[in-house]
């Protein structure tokens, strides 16, 4: 408990990272409507594919600097050289930065979601979704925050780009599947088979990397 | 108290690409004693304390250290954060219950910037700050970077007087420094 408390604090203070990426979520789906005719059908037409690819961009820059500061300020020495297990402090710090950044947009998501489809069974079913989801997309660009900690994190965001894609592709089936009442409960348990793989692979793997970089 | 071996370095060898850095180097050292690593620039004396401290593999030989506690290290970087003030900054190091706290925090002369943000301290500040982790240290092996970088005349003689303390307390001490310092201690020397 105690490092969820410290890893809260230290975020909290970075107004940037945490507010940063909230707020291009916001950005992007409130100009998202201006760049279509203001009518119901309209509106809802691309709407979703706008939603998970701002859910997307928002993860991708939350974990911009993840790493890099504690890399740079010799923290990350400081950590491994602890009896502490490592691969849980990275755990808990995606866990904080998701319940900082991915649980805010996600509540944002239902928000936008109800505005534009006006249908709150279909909003509703956008938050486990967009909570999974972002909890994904997080570890996945941690991952490649961690692949690229002394290249720029662009790099590391590119590299693990192609990982994303199904899960958008997913995203993608259960709005459809939802709408049309068929399979919606099963695309969510694919995703959350999915993470559950990826909360326990990603942390190991990112652990790894940082300790050969730091070599 | 008995004095046992505590760390035990054999045929320790580092090379980046192929150029040697140090070659089967070998070293033991007690508890309660002191290792002195010298040598120019570039010599490795950092890196030789990132293979002591686990961080770095060697490419050839081994370290062994007999101890389960935290190791307690010092290095060019002080691991703090720049953005938070100094409460904060020893709230992370875990230091804000500790019984001794504030004896250093006087010491140090660092009560009146408590609420002040690190990027705002200079250098030797920040560095006073970074002793801490060494001051309120349980560790049994205290490995330090150049540790009198930074610090004016009163500070370096409150580090020594630390140092010799901790080794009267049977703790190990294996540092690398430019600055001479009056600490009783073996040397390593690398070329």
């Amino acid at each position: 408990m105690n490092e969820l408390k410290l890893e809260y604090l230290k975020l909290k203070k970075k107004t940037r990272s945490w507010l940063g990426p909230i707020l291009v979520f916001w950005l992007i789906m409130l100009a998202f409507p201006l760049t279509v005719e203001f009518m119901q059908d309209k509106l809802e037409i691309g709407f979703f594919s706008v939603l998970w690819i701002a859910i997307l961009i928002s993860m991708m820059l939350a974990t911009e600097d993840i790493f890099i500061e504690d890399y740079n300020d010799g923290s990350l020495e400081q950590t491994i050289i602890k009896n502490t297990s490592f691969q849980f402090l990275i755990s808990i710090r995606i866990i904080v930065y998701w319940l900082m950044i991915g649980v805010p947009i996600s509540i944002l998501s239902f928000i936008f979601s109800l505005g534009t489809s006006e249908d709150l069974l279909l909003s509703i079913s956008v938050i486990p979704l967009s909570i999974i989801s972002s909890y994904i997309f997080l570890n996945l660009f941690a991952l490649g925050s961690a692949l690229s900690l002394n290249k720029g994190s662009l790099l590391g965001a590119l590299i693990t780009m192609p990982l994303a894609l199904p899960v958008l592709i997913v995203l993608g089936k259960s709005i459809i599947a939802f709408q049309l009442g068929i399979n919606y409960l099963e695309f969510i348990l694919l995703l959350l088979g999915c993470l559950s793989i990826i909360i326990i692979a990603v942390p190991i793997i990112v652990s790894f990397i940082i300790k050969a970089h730091l070599e | 108290m008995d004095n046992i071996t505590s760390v035990i370095a054999e045929n320790i060898s580092y090379k980046v690409n192929d150029n040697k850095l140090f070659h089967n180097l070998s070293f033991s050292l007690n508890t309660g004693e002191s290792l002195h690593i010298k040598g120019p620039n570039g010599s490795g004396k950092s890196t030789l304390l990132r293979i002591i401290l686990g961080i770095t593999n060697p490419t050839k030989g081994s370290i062994s250290i007999n101890s389960t506690k935290d190791k307690c290290y010092l290095g060019h970087k002080n691991a703090l954060k720049n953005y938070l003030s100094l409460d904060d900054n020893i709230l992370l190091m875990e230091f804000d219950n500790h019984p001794c706290l504030k004896k250093y925090i006087e010491i140090l002369d660092l009560k009146r910037y408590l609420d002040v943000n690190v990027a705002n301290l200079s250098y030797g500040q920040q560095k006073k700050l970074g002793l801490l982790r060494l001051f309120l240290n349980s560790s049994d092996l205290i490995i330090l970077d150049e540790p009198f970088v930074g610090l004016d005349k009163e500070t370096q003689i409150i580090l020594t007087d630390f140092l010799t303390d901790q080794l009267k307390e049977n703790k190990t001490l294996i540092y690398t420094s430019h600055i001479e310092c009056d600490i009783d201690s073996k040397t390593l020397l690398l070329k």
